[in-house]
């Protein structure tokens, strides 16, 4: 599998497309998570006080802005958004195979199929992990940066809290990138696996729960527990959310770290199984 | 020269001595849902040594047995062993290299790289890399990205990557396919020197011009079905000479002495046809003429590959 694991990483490094997609997800987090943000709360604009708790203003809000708040923000902003940009990864791992017709050129070198996708799938997960530890590097130099120019704290949380929300903000793009390569797998293309993707992702679990909570209470919150986009939802709550003048701690997740990651973790185990099922299984005809 | 002008044709180039099955099918047959028969029980053998020409129209199951022979698609029926070993497992494919349809390359990456990559995922020396494009002659062109490559240039590159392994067997899937008359002819003088010595070429097409020209021996699919197999001599039959020569008798009592009685025919209109290797045409001319026969007609009927294709295929060859 090793030979398998050095060609992947071979062609993935050497593709534009994988660097657009985490330079991307970087540019935002640097312009919409800190430049835009940190504008807008120096130079709030008349009227926004309104709504606000008693006492309060946005230039308040900087503070989440500041390193000892790096890990909350980076995923309250990027947890759910930034999966985006891993289900591209991973349909770009898988789909423009197919694309290029290269599946075929993979499948007649020496290893089998499975080896081939198991060397595949320890490729995206570096990347994976370089797309997360990027997204933290820059949130960090741009806190570091924000806070340095308003004169505040640099501390930034402990070691253990920044590994803590790393391996949260890896195990949730990893779900999104493997949906990405499974949904790549089956549709045996890039475009309708990202439609696909994205649509479940941003629209119909949320969409949908969202209609259903209005009339069905605690019991489609009993339900929804066991879907993925909530999981990440209770993971990235698990770290809670910044505190302005002490208020707003937050309300609680409906379910606990530990029982995001678990479903978190068979998710991704199921999308490994799926993906290689039909990886084995399936003749190649492209 | 023998005095004894007798027999079929002589193959034009010897099979392996030892037949060494390299490939091997039984009762191979794929199908696609309940109606659609491609490969239908079909028994392929191919030698060690030889250039097996895979002979068939459009749509005969050319592509999808190759595909088979790789591991790429399943078979729903039926056997077959490459290379001594199953079709797509490490031990065959280690063995084998292939072009299957179009080569299909990175298009990001120069075809140099492309080579590498497939060199890492086999563990072939980088060194291979060089050597099997200087072979190919694309070195000048190698550090291009393969998206600006010609029809011909990716072919070749094809061609190396399926080099690369230095395989005992090479599947080359309608090779020239899409390549300008010069490039044609390069590939098929590659794939003539690449069939020489030990190494094992089963090549697809429906050319049949070019079967002709690179092949040693060759198999016609029909709708899924092997309905011929053999050296191209042996599918032509015996060729058969007419000859034309006065006086009669003594014409008839030359060619019998040299080719046998049972090898010649007097025709209706008082000529003669001979069953006999058509390399013999100018000993046969020279003892004629020796013996005070006046020849006036020396005449060659052979069966073109064309003539079999189309009474096995039902179809033109080449269309």
């Amino acid at each position: 599998m090793l030979a398998a694991f050095r060609g992947e990483m071979f062609k993935v490094v050497r593709r534009p497309a994988v660097w657009v997609s985490i330079g991307m997800l970087l540019l935002l987090a640097l312009l919409i998570g800190y430049a835009l943000l940190w504008f807008v709360f120096t130079h709030p604009p008349a009227g926004s006080s309104q709504g606000l708790p008693p006492g309060t203003s946005l230039s308040d809000n900087k503070v989440a802005l500041y390193p000892a708040n790096l890990v909350k923000e980076t995923l309250g902003m990027w947890g759910d958004l930034g999966g985006v940009f891993a289900l591209i990864l991973g349909v770009l791992f898988q789909g423009s195979e197919f694309g290029w017709g290269t599946i075929k050129t993979l499948y007649t070198q020496r290893s089998g199929r499975l080896v081939m996708l198991f060397g595949k799938l320890a490729a995206l997960a570096v990347m994976v992990l370089v797309m997360v530890v990027a997204l933290f590097a820059v949130d960090a130099a741009a806190s570091l940066f924000v806070a340095t120019i308003d004169g505040r704290d640099t501390a930034f949380p402990a070691a253990d809290v920044i590994a803590k929300g790393i391996g949260a903000c890896f195990l949730i793009y990893g779900f999104w990138a493997l949906l990405g390569i499974c949904l790549a797998t089956l549709f045996r293309q890039s475009a309708m696996a990202i439609g696909l993707g994205l649509a479940y992702g941003l629209v119909v679990e949320r969409l949908v729960f969202g209609l259903l909570a209005g009339v069905g209470g605690n019991t489609i919150n009993e339900i929804q527990q066991w879907f993925p986009i909530a999981n990440t939802t209770y993971l990235v709550q698990s770290f809670g959310i910044v505190s302005i003048r002490g208020a707003g701690s937050g309300a609680k997740p409906f379910a606990d770290a530990t029982h995001a990651l678990v479903m978190l973790a068979v998710y991704v185990a199921a999308f490994t199984a799926i993906t290689a099922w039909f990886s084995r299984t399936r003749d190649v005809t492209s | 020269m023998s005095d004894s002008i007798t027999g079929t044709q002589v193959p034009r180039a010897a099979p392996a001595t030892v037949q060494e099955r390299v490939v091997e099918t039984r009762g191979l047959t794929k199908h696609y849902g309940k109606t659609i028969v491609a490969v239908d029980g079909l028994e392929l053998n191919v030698n060690r040594g030889e250039v097996y020409g895979f002979l068939g129209p459009n749509g005969a199951g050319k592509t999808t047995t190759l595909r088979m022979l790789l591991g790429l698609i399943r078979p729903t029926a039926g056997t077959a062993r490459v290379v001594g070993a199953e079709p797509g497992s490490p031990a065959s494919l280690m063995k084998v290299g292939a072009i299957v349809e179009t080569p299909a390359f990175y298009p990001y990456l120069t075809g140099y790289d492309n080579l590498r990559l497939l060199a890492i995922y086999c563990g072939v020396p980088l060194k291979r890399v060089d050597s099997t494009l200087e072979e190919v002659e694309l070195t000048p062109r190698a550090r291009h990205k393969f998206s600006t490559y010609s029809m011909g240039m990716k072919q070749r590159l094809g061609v190396a990557a399926a080099l690369l392994k230095e395989p005992e067997l090479l599947i080359l899937d309608e090779p020239t396919n899409g390549l300008d008359p010069q490039g044609m002819a390069d590939v098929r003088n590659l794939i003539i020197s690449l069939g020489k010595g030990n190494r094992t070429v089963l090549v697809s097409s429906h050319l049949l011009g070019e079967v002709e020209q690179m092949c040693t021996r060759i198999g016609v699919i029909r709708k899924g079905k092997l309905v011929a197999e053999g050296t191209i001599d042996e599918l032509r039959g015996a060729a058969t000479l007419t000859v034309r020569a006065a006086p009669a008798d003594k014409a008839r009592e030359v060619l019998e002495k040299g080719s046998g009685a049972e090898n010649v025919k007097v025709i209706a209109d008082g000529s003669f046809s001979l069953k006999v290797d058509l390399r013999h045409t100018a000993e046969i001319n020279r003892q004629l003429v020796e013996a005070g026969v006046a020849v006036t007609e020396l005449h060659a009927n052979e069966r073109s590959l064309e003539d079999i294709f189309i009474e096995l295929t039902g179809t033109e060859g080449g269309l």
